[in-house]
């Protein structure tokens, strides 16, 4: 089945082809969450810091299990990992834990688990491989767009009705950006988007009443200063009030005072922001760039369209992560529930960015492995 | 395959497919960060005033200080009323998960105080969420520390500490300090404290007269707070500033005594310095406790005051108006005096005195003298000293209502004593144009010779009574009279009021003998010994009493019902070589002035010779 050109690596090897400025960077800006999460616990390490430590040491090892794993067997499991993610979804619905009248977490020997952060990586599996395995780039539209389609909807579909617009649209948005890369032609992006604006007053009736308040909010946040505007307003303020060279670490008031809600998790920006200022938050923005044009260019060594797709998929889930999640707290997008990557206090979102990235540095240690066409499995 | 377009994928090279892709995605992240860069820029360099000025509203709030109330000092330097630390206990219901819970274990900590839960839960319920809400007054530091202590235990719940008003005075000085309860919907707009949730002014007596001096100042502070508004520490403060201390001229002591005196009957005391116009008692009896109205009071408590008939609410020193009875003959016996009439000028009492009155069926009004059988010739002395009514009548006819009228307002008659109390009255003193002005009708002859015996229309009060005989005794210096010391005062000296000293030297002589020899209206009240106390008895009538009921024979006052009994009535000073108190004591229906009132001035005036010669004030700055 596999055609190989190489000798397998050693693990020495792969150990040694790991790019370790991307990890050093990672440990950065993870340095930079611990930072902001021990601001937030007023100088308690022990009560968000410790964890969010805990998070990334099992992070890191998930990385090199991931990273050193065969990448074939990865590729040959990928429509099977796939389905697996679909399944916790669908088991989500039925026993998972609600939590303010939303179903994300699975509780599991003692973890708490959001399969939907999971699935954003799944999804690019199953899409590289279905575009690698492909029998000809020149198949019509069903292949090449309703079949992808599909594959994007369906955990999109399980997500939305948790309801989780947040994490469904970055998993909309990753799976949509590996269909671009794999060269649909720009029409069909045009008239999707077209699509999708007039589409807009149908989909409207579908949508719950605070996830309407939320969109009307974030065009004028000040009509419930108190209610659904609270945050952003708050965050707006957080941010600005910050000036150019901030408050100084554990000097926020904002966020000392409690006017910022979710500070650990979704608003964490927000209170580094108003402690470091415009200074910081462009030093952390840039961090983050510096990390996808890293990524970027390991994915492009990649010989392999799997390892591509795979890679490039994975450079933008995360760079979405960032854009949505910074987007929303300074008052550019409505306010939907995406963490910051490595820096916002929560488990299943620091595994899951890890577990994409030990997939990208996987494909990167195997740059020059080529693999077959795949069948299912 | 053709590769014409109906292909959705051109033929090429995939990998360069997927770079140009790859590029095109790229730059299109690189430029949604630069408008994340742009957006911080715009919140954090551009509008960053703006959003400092937000912050600070969001985290500073204006928090104001109370200040303490003025001390009331009496003429001793003792305080009467001072402010006591008030240990209270409120919820802010948004910081409690369970308000009923947090109540519950108060309960628990405290078993030893009632909460109305009831009426609690739907205060909490009614008021907005971040409003602190009063759940416990008033209590003992005992209390107040057990709580401290279990604090923990009871979310949302905040033990404060106030101030209240206490008074260490007791019963006797209720009326004329008053007491300080909530402003009134009026006051909210006007009261310099009102911005303050507990803010209180005075109702009555001094707290009332003299609360803006006594109110002090509100300070603020500044504070940090959280989200919640719990205090998170002070940015800066500006102390509020305490009240004016106020010392009043009420001795103390002496104020007791004479509450003591009135042995819980109806009535009202003055005690006035006749040199100085300085008030040193002004009692009313009965009395009700002054801190009653520092915790919120039971409407059945209110009214069994209210409704009792004895008004133990009002200052009857100051606002109970009664006809002065023979308590006015000195000042008629003036006036007659002034117009002409001799002291030596006899008139016959037979027990009547018949006036024309075409209104009546028989054509004659009979004005009847207290003693049924009359008092044969007297002259103004003996007049004074046995209380003729007949005498007074014929002198009045003879001179006139207006020169009464004249002489009785000189010496204070029908006008306010203090200006400061708003619940004082100022009496009536009856004259031809006050008659047709107020009720429209002319002036009849029998009115002057009611008039004459202190009946009819006049009016006065405790108050007037004894300012009124002090610039009589004094020699016509006009005194100010004064309730507050003020430090400031201009002693004036040279105003006078128009007194013939002849004149004077013939009133005293009468009010002397009235006491102090046999036979006098208050022989039997007289002091023995060198200090000796002079006055005048007064008997006033509250009925008219018709000819029938006087054929009937005259009843007892008591066997009439209390409340249509005679007022009983003294005005008196001492000692009489030198002298320095004027007193006027009203029982109110207590029959008669020389049964009631005289042995309670005469007790008073003991106790002023026996304790209370040349009382100096104590400045309050070295107590």
């Amino acid at each position: 089945m596999f055609s190989e050109s190489k000798a397998e690596l050693t693990i020495f090897d792969k150990l040694r082809s790991i790019n370790y400025f991307l990890l050093f960077l990672i440990c950065t800006i993870f340095f930079i969450g611990t930072l902001a999460l021990y601001s937030i616990s007023n100088g308690n390490f022990s009560e968000w810091p410790i964890k969010h430590l805990q998070r990334f040491i099992l992070g890191l090892i998930i990385f090199f299990i991931v990273a050193l794993l065969d990448l074939k067997i990865i590729f040959r499991f990928a429509y099977l990992i796939f389905i697996a993610s679909i399944a916790a979804l669908i088991i989500l619905l039925i026993v998972g834990d609600e939590i303010n009248g939303a179903k994300r977490w699975i509780s599991f020997a003692g973890f708490s688990l959001q399969p939907s952060e999971f699935v954003k990586y799944t999804l690019i599996l199953a899409l590289a491989k279905y575009f690698h395995s492909m029998e000809d780039y020149h198949e019509n539209f069903i292949s090449k767009l309703i079949i992808p389609s599909f594959i994007v909807i369906i955990p999109v579909a399980f997500v939305v009705i948790q309801p989780d617009l947040g994490t469904a649209l970055v998993i909309f948005l990753g799976g949509v950006s590996v269909i671009w890369i794999s060269g649909l032609n720009y029409k069909y992006f045009i008239s999707g988007i077209l699509g999708f604006i007039l589409s807009l007053p149908i989909l409207w009736q579908y949508l719950k009443e605070y996830q309407k308040d939320r969109v009307f909010t974030f065009f004028n946040p000040e009509r419930d200063p108190l209610g659904n505007g609270y945050h952003i307003t708050q965050s707006k303020i957080a941010l600005g009030s910050g000036g150019i060279f901030g408050k100084g670490y554990m000097e926020g008031t904002q966020s000392h005072l409690n006017f910022l809600p979710e500070m650990q998790t979704d608003f964490i920006f927000t209170m580094f922001g108003e402690e470091f200022g415009f200074i910081g938050s462009i030093i952390l923005i840039l961090l983050y760039m510096a990390l996808i044009g890293i990524a970027i260019r390991m994915a492009l060594t990649s010989k392999s369209l799997f390892s591509k797709f795979l890679s490039l998929g994975v450079c933008s889930v995360f760079f979405i992560y960032v854009f949505v999640n910074i987007g929303m707290v300074t008052g550019l997008l409505p306010v939907v529930g995406v963490p910051l990557p490595f820096i916002s206090y929560g488990g299943s979102s620091m595994l899951a960015v890890m577990f994409g990235f030990g997939l990208l540095t996987n494909c990167y240690i195997n740059y020059n492995t080529t693999l077959t066409k795949g069948s299912f499995i | 395959m053709s590769e014409s377009n109906k292909f959705i994928f051109k033929k090429y090279d995939a990998n360069v497919s997927i770079n140009r892709r790859t590029a095109i995605i790229t730059i299109a992240k690189a430029g949604l960060f630069s408008i994340l860069g742009a957006r911080l820029a715009y919140l954090q360099i551009v509008d960053k005033d703006k959003y400092e000025i937000l912050s600070d509203n969001n985290r500073i709030t204006h928090r104001l200080i109370e200040p303490q109330r003025g001390i009331i000092y009496d003429l001793q330097g003792k305080p009467l009323a001072i402010n006591r630390q008030r240990y209270e206990v409120v919820i802010i219901r948004e910081e409690t998960s369970d308000y009923i819970k947090s109540i519950e274990n108060l309960k628990k900590i405290l078993p030893d105080v009632n909460i109305d839960t009831e009426k609690l839960y739907s205060e909490i319920k009614k008021t907005k969420k971040f409003i602190p809400i009063k759940v416990l007054d008033d209590l003992s530091w005992d209390q107040f520390s057990r709580l401290n202590a279990n604090i923990h235990k009871v979310d949302g719940l905040y033990p404060q500490i106030g101030f209240k008003r206490y008074y260490t005075s007791g019963q006797s000085h209720s009326h004329i300090i008053g007491y300080t309860a909530p402003l009134d919907k009026k006051e909210k707009d006007t009261n310099t404290l009102a911005d303050l949730s507990s803010a209180k002014s005075g109702k009555l007596g001094i707290e009332k007269a003299k609360d803006v001096s006594l109110r002090g100042k509100l300070g603020n502070k500044n504070v940090e707070v959280n989200a919640n508004g719990r205090e998170i520490r002070e940015l800066d403060r500006y102390e509020s500033i305490h009240g004016e201390n106020i010392q009043l001229t009420i001795d103390s002591d002496l104020q007791d005594y004479c509450y003591k005196s009135l042995n819980d009957q109806s009535g009202c005391v003055a005690v006035t310095n006749i040199k100085t116009g300085e008030f040193y008692a002004l009692v009313s009896s009965p009395s009700y406790d002054p801190n009653l109205f520092s915790k919120s009071i039971s409407s059945e408590k209110w009214n069994s005051l209210t409704e009792n008939i004895y008004k133990p609410l009002i200052n009857k020193s100051i606002s109970s108006q009664y006809p002065p009875g023979s308590t006015i003959k000195p000042f008629v016996a003036l006036a007659a005096l002034e117009n002409g009439v001799s002291e030596k000028r006899e008139v016959y009492c037979n027990g009547k005195h018949e006036i024309k009155d075409t209104s009546l069926e028989s054509g004659i009004k009979t004005f009847h003298c207290w003693k049924e059988e009359g008092h044969g010739n007297v002259n103004m002395n003996e007049a004074l000293k046995v209380s003729c009514d007949v005498y007074f009548y014929q002198i009045s006819r003879e001179i006139g209502i207006n020169k009464i009228a004249e002489v009785c307002k000189r010496f204070g008659f029908g006008q306010n004593v203090f200006n400061s109390f708003y619940e004082e009255k100022k009496g009536i003193v009856p004259s031809k144009n006050w008659k047709l002005e107020s009720i429209g009708t002319p002036w009849m002859v029998g009115e002057t010779l009611s008039a004459g015996i202190g009946q009819g229309y006049f009016l006065t009060t405790s108050a007037q009574l004894s300012l009124a005989l002090g610039q009589l005794i004094n020699g016509g210096e006009k005194i100010i009279p004064t309730i507050v010391m003020d430090k400031n005062k201009d002693v004036q000296k040279n105003q006078k009021i128009s007194l013939n000293p002849k004149h004077l030297a013939i009133i005293k002589k009468g009010l002397e003998d009235a006491t102090n020899t046999q036979g006098g209206t208050s022989f039997r009240s007289r002091i023995p010994g060198n200090l000796k106390m002079a006055g005048k008895t007064g008997t006033s009538q509250v009925r008219v009493i018709s000819s029938q009921e006087r054929e009937e024979g005259l009843k007892k006052n008591n066997e009439l019902p209390w409340e249509k009994r005679d007022h009983g009535l003294f005005i008196g000073y001492g000692p009489i070589n030198n002298p320095q108190y004027a007193v006027s004591v009203i029982i109110e229906h207590g029959g008669s002035g020389s049964g009631a009132a005289a042995p309670v001035a005469s007790k008073i005036f003991k106790y002023l010779f026996d304790n209370k010669l040349n009382l100096k004030s104590k400045s309050i700055s070295n107590v």
